[in-house]
């Protein structure tokens, strides 16, 4: 009778070609890597904007009220894959935080799956004094990554910082409009200006990690804890850049940007700063939208007069007429309780809707039917006040 | 008339009883009951008895008891005896005592689930204790999904969703693997095959992970009445099982019904037609209003015969729902209403798949017709179990079919009355299964060195395998994961291998759907190109077989032929298991086989008449397939006595007959085994007869087959010798074009040297 071993090769004969055979080389490293970097104050922008208060609109969580630079860690991982079930490995992690005179980023490495458990304990007790964690994509990857392998390893999961700030969520609001995509590589390359050169693609990384523990040749390591320092310190200026974004509008200069930044501001609940930021961004390729927020904004606090200047003003210009005249009618039935006008603008609305040139997408049929419904209403509403009268 | 009226009216009808060849009474049972256990929880006693339940039945006691002892037990009842009470009661009790226990319950269909848990929800309701039961499919939103892992005390899921989903993800299952009490497997004779297999090696990957945690659950299973329950259940969990099969519930008197349509052209062995025959009798009971369910095979015969009886009841404002259809692929909104108003006895006639065969609560039913044999005498009392539901008498008619299987079931009642139900049999060692799962595994939780998968003694060979093939890495005594992707997405419980040919429906030219899947080695036989592709009732053809990528494209068509093609298959014994020589010189082996298949063109037939309208050519490469086999060698001084020809003819016939009996005493879908003939066999040069499971690495089939070889060849012969046809007819031997003019009479000869 065949041996088993023979039995299952024969399986893999039928189906696909057996990969070449590898011997398994033992590590010679007694523990895992771990080395330390510096960087100079320098490369991030003034840090003093990052306070409770403006951490709290960009991150829409809470932040302890007396919180420092020194008090964030910033967390990136490196895995042996995306899948994100139990038995992807975190074999490199990396962590930066401000002292007073530098930013240090410290790298751990596992040489092989052993080390493991000593990794984790070292990542753990750094990060047991922070109050602050962040990340770049870490709420929905690394943090729960990070807690399945402390769980394999029978270790408690307590020393992870309880706030967690993941910049993709903000950088998204704030730039997506303009950049379309929010990868790290992109972020960093549009707002801090960062080149890489002869970067480990990220899609690289598992298998040259495989790699390097068959053969122990140290050197695509060397590019994957590379790549791994740029990203905590492009994640670092992101975060800042953040902070400093949402405290000085003012000096934002991408029309897009304002009007996100007018959005996330809206989002938290800080009206003011969100007007101020629309008001930014009322000329160019935002105006529209700057308008119409602004007349919302008005209608909500109740000054009618206003929205209804802001929509005139639209239609000056020739912004989105057809939102301007349907928000004129709706603020001239519901607000003033003049359905003869509100009528009127809902015809001129009806009219442009009818433009031979305008393509009849989903949206735009959508809209007349709600407007043709709207002026019906109207209709019936002004024929009851004149029944009503007589 | 009432039911006993109709009983008496259809026994006086001779017309009627001209075809029953069997009239079998089983009188009614008293109820045996017991007073509430002591220990039981006070809160829990009030509430059963606000539910009109003052005592327990004897089974439901007896599974209270061997709970609190910490026993593993599987509960034999059928249908209507208060399964659901076998299991909720010491779960529900046990969550009383200890807020944190947690238990974890598998059915095998979505559909089943949600009923279970609606149960459930009720009584802990009535409770009124903060008891989370929830289910965890498919369907549940990724909010809920979180409140689950965190808080759910009882997780009501399927095998597929603990293999594809919590299995991969434990550690944020963390609460339930630590408190696991109880893991409840309901409907267990549906895990048979290769899905059993697969189960049991679920189950081992589950138990490792309870180890890991720390907890150690014990096992709840029920199961309908199958010939082996304890063991089906110790090899789905690896562990000894108690039985429970006292069955304390009351009984009414039955009455069950063989019916074998007149025969219209005796020489061809053809009679009336199974469909217009179960209308005939249906209408007869709808007319009484006696509320039934009818049985029947096929999704396209349940819509035909309700359309039948819809047309009989429909009222002047052509109303027509005290008649309702229900079978898989209805939504389930729709499902669940038609469920509600058979319960609430708004409906007189249900026609069914043997979708509601399972546990679903659809209240009380009297009667029940079966259109055709349900396929096992398992499925046919589970069927037959769904009416008469309390203490009433209960009518059950099956109709047979002009199958070759309905006729030897209907023409021996005996052998479906006294023999005890199929064996379910699992093959949790299957080569292909166990490797998928150890991999799983590993990929669940390193292995140690000399640690064993359930009770695999070769565990350590499979890990060297694995490391050899760079998927695992073996360091300073475990194993590793060593690869990007998680290996349960893609191994499918419901099949043997991995490798799924997904069948797309491009009818809609901007939308197009993926309606289904089949594996590998079916794929050539329904799927080649211009093949007719029957789903839900609707015709496709197949437009294009992108073999190498796994899909088949198929477009919707209307045509009155059906396409069957022709296989060839061709076989290699790869290794021997087993051997002996009886007396009469006959050689029986049990061993591995290559089977190759090889599909080469294909038969157009016209729908009713099967005349043949032509054929097409198919081009596909072979499919290789290693399997367990069992064989017959026919010695030379037993084949000398026939000319060439002859002898091909009786192996036909012989092999048509064990074709026939084997799903029988295999317990087995007849698709599941192969028998096939070789006039010369490449290694023996003899005439060797093959029968074979049809799936990759064998379930077990031939193994069983090689032990009861001689009851499968005295079964062939009392069918072909008992059949009243001449000269061989499709329900025995196979029809004299195939096997030859004297085939009928050299079939018998060679079954009785075989046997003598």
């Amino acid at each position: 009778m065949a041996g088993l071993l023979n039995k299952l090769r024969m399986m893999d004969a039928a189906g696909k070609k057996p990969a070449p055979k590898t011997e398994a080389q033992s590590n010679e490293q007694e523990h895992c890597y771990h080395k330390t970097f510096e960087y100079p104050l320098t490369l991030f922008c003034d840090r003093r904007h990052a306070t409770p208060a403006i951490l709290e609109k960009v991150f829409e969580c809470s932040f302890p009220k007396s919180i420092s630079p020194e008090d964030v860690l910033f967390l990136d991982s490196e895995t042996t894959g995306l899948s994100g079930g139990v038995g992807t490995i975190a074999f490199q992690v990396g962590i930066g935080y401000f002292t007073q005179s530098s930013f240090v980023v410290e790298q751990l490495l596992m040489h092989d799956y052993p080390q493991e458990a000593e990794l984790l304990t070292i990542l753990c007790s750094r990060m047991r004094r922070f109050s602050v964690i962040c990340t770049f994509n870490g709420k929905s990857f690394d943090i729960p990554l990070l807690r399945t392998r402390l769980v394999m390893n029978r270790m408690k999961d307590d020393c992870i910082p309880s706030v967690h700030a993941d910049v993709l969520y903000p950088a998204r609001r704030l730039w997506k409009l303009r950049l379309k995509q929010c990868t790290l590589g992109r972020l960093e390359n549009q707002l801090l200006g960062v080149e890489r050169e002869d970067d480990l693609p990220g899609a690289l990384v598992p298998q040259a990690y495989f790699q390097y523990l068959k053969d122990r040749q140290f050197g695509p390591m060397e590019r994957v804890l590379e790549h791994n320092r740029q990203d905590i310190v492009s994640l670092a200026q992101l975060f800042y850049e953040l902070c400093r974004q949402m405290d000085q509008p003012e000096s934002i200069e991408q029309g897009e940007d304002l009007l996100s930044l007018a959005r996330m501001c809206e989002r938290s609940g800080d009206i003011q700063r969100a007007v101020k930021c629309y008001r930014l961004c009322a000329n160019g390729d935002t105006r529209a939208d700057a308008y119409r927020a602004l007349s919302v904004t008005a209608k909500r606090q109740g000054n009618t007069e206003a929205a209804i200047k802001l929509c005139k003003a639209m239609l000056n210009r020739g912004d989105d007429p057809i939102y301007a005249y349907e928000a004129l009618a709706k603020l001239y039935e519901h607000q003033l309780r003049k359905p003869e006008q509100a009528l009127h603008y809902t015809r001129q609305a009806l009219l442009l809707l009818a433009e031979p040139s305008l393509v009849k997408t989903e949206a735009v049929q959508e809209k007349q039917i709600a407007l043709q419904y709207r002026y019906a209403r109207l209709r019936r509403k002004l024929s009851q006040c004149v029944g009503a009268k007589e | 008339m009432n039911l006993d009226q109709l009983i008496d009216n259809l026994k006086h009808d001779a017309s009627f009883m001209n075809c029953v060849t069997e009239w079998r009474t089983l009188p009614a049972t008293e109820g045996k009951y017991v007073d509430f256990p002591d220990a039981m929880d006070e809160c829990l006693k009030g509430i059963l008895r606000k539910r009109g339940i003052h005592r327990l039945y004897t089974h439901q006691a007896e599974c209270y008891e061997l709970a609190r002892q910490k026993r593993d037990y599987v509960v034999v009842t059928p249908t209507a005896s208060g399964k659901t009470m076998c299991y909720n009661l010491p779960v529900v009790s046990s969550i009383l005592e200890n807020p944190d226990a947690r238990a974890l319950y598998l059915f095998p269909t979505k559909a089943l689930s949600a009923d279970q848990v609606s149960g459930l929800y009720s009584m802990i309701e009535a409770l009124g204790v903060d008891i989370k039961a929830y289910t965890y499919d498919g369907d549940t939103q990724g909010a809920a999904r979180k409140a689950i892992r965190q808080a759910g005390h009882i997780v009501v899921t399927n095998p597929d969703m603990l293999h594809a989903n919590i299995l991969p993800h434990h550690t944020k299952w963390v609460k339930l693997f630590e408190n696991l009490k109880y893991i409840v497997i309901d409907e267990i004779h549906t895990y048979r095959g290769i899905f059993g297999s697969h189960l049991a090696n679920v189950l081992r990957r589950l138990m490792r992970l309870c180890t890991f945690y720390g907890s150690n659950p014990q096992f709840i299973l029920c199961s309908a009445t199958i010939a082996n329950p304890a063991e089906l259940a110790s090899a789905l969990t690896g562990r000894e099982v108690a039985t429970v099969t006292n069955n304390g519930a009351p009984m009414g008197e039955r009455h069950f019904v063989f019916y074998n349509p007149p025969v219209v052209n005796k020489p061809l062995g053809i009679r009336k037609g199974v469909l217009p025959e179960t209308r005939r009798i249906s209408e007869k009971l709808l007319s009484n209003g006696i509320p039934t369910i009818v049985f029947c095979k096929s999704r396209l015969q349940v819509e035909v015969l309700t359309r039948y009886m819809k047309d009989c009841v429909r009222d002047a404002y052509g109303f027509s729902g005290r008649v309702r259809g229900y079978r898989g692929g209805y939504l389930p909104g729709e499902r669940h209403e038609i469920e509600r108003s058979l319960r609430a006895g708004e409906v007189d006639m249900v026609v069914s798949t043997n979708a509601l065969e399972l546990g679903i609560d659809i209240g009380s039913l009297s009667a029940c017709v079966l259109c055709g044999y349900p396929g096992t005498i398992a499925s046919t009392w589970q069927q037959a179990g769904r009416a008469g539901r309390r203490k009433d008498t209960a009518l059950t008619i099956m109709v047979a079919s002009s199958a070759p299987l309905d006729q030897y079931i209907i023409e021996n009642p005996d052998y479906f009355f006294s023999a005890s139900p199929e064996h379910a049999l699992v093959q949790p060692d299957n080569l292909y299964v166990l490797i998928s799962h150890i991999k799983c595994s590993a990929y669940e939780l390193p292995f140690e060195e000399g640690e064993v998968f359930g009770n695999v003694r070769d565990t350590e060979q499979f890990l060297e395998y694995l490391t050899e093939n760079n998927i695992l890495r073996h360091l300073d005594g475990k194993y590793y994961w060593m690869e990007e992707e998680l290996p349960s997405g893609e191994i499918s419980l419901r099949s043997a291998t991995s490798e799924n040919y997904i069948i797309i429906d491009i009818t809609n030219p901007t939308h197009h759907r993926v309606i289904g899947e089949m594996d590998r080695f079916t794929v050539p036989m329904l799927l080649h190109e211009n093949a007719i592709y029957m789903h839900e009732a609707r015709q496709y053809q197949v437009e294009k077989l992108d073999y190498d990528a796994c899909k088949a494209y198929i477009r919707a068509v209307d045509v009155d032929y059906y396409t069957d093609a022709d296989l060839n298959v061709s076989l290699h014994i790869l290794d021997d298991l087993e051997q002996k020589q009886l007396p009469n010189g006959v050689g029986l082996n049990l061993g591995e086989l290559r089977v190759s298949t090889i599909v080469k063109m294909f038969k157009k037939c016209k729908f009713d008449t099967h005349e043949n309208l032509g054929f097409g050519v198919v081009r596909l490469p072979q499919t290789d397939m290693h399997t367990v086999g069992m064989w017959w060698t026919i010695p030379d001084h037993l084949a000398q006595k026939y000319t060439n020809d002859d002898l091909q003819g009786a192996l036909v016939a012989v092999s048509n007959l064990l074709g026939i009996v084997a799903p029988l005493y295999l317990m087995c879908a007849p698709n599941d085994v192969r028998v096939v003939y070789q006039v010369k066999a490449p290694i023996t040069d003899k005439p060797t007869i093959f029968l074979y499971d049809s799936y990759p690495g064998g379930i077990g089939l031939s193994e069983k087959a090689y032990q009861m070889q001689s009851l499968l060849l005295e079964e062939a012969l009392k069918v072909v010798t008992g059949c009243s046809c001449d000269d061989g007819c499709p329900a025995c031997s196979g029809p004299v074009a195939e096997i030859g003019v004297d085939g009928k009479q050299n079939a018998i000869a060679v079954l009785k040297e075989l046997l003598s």
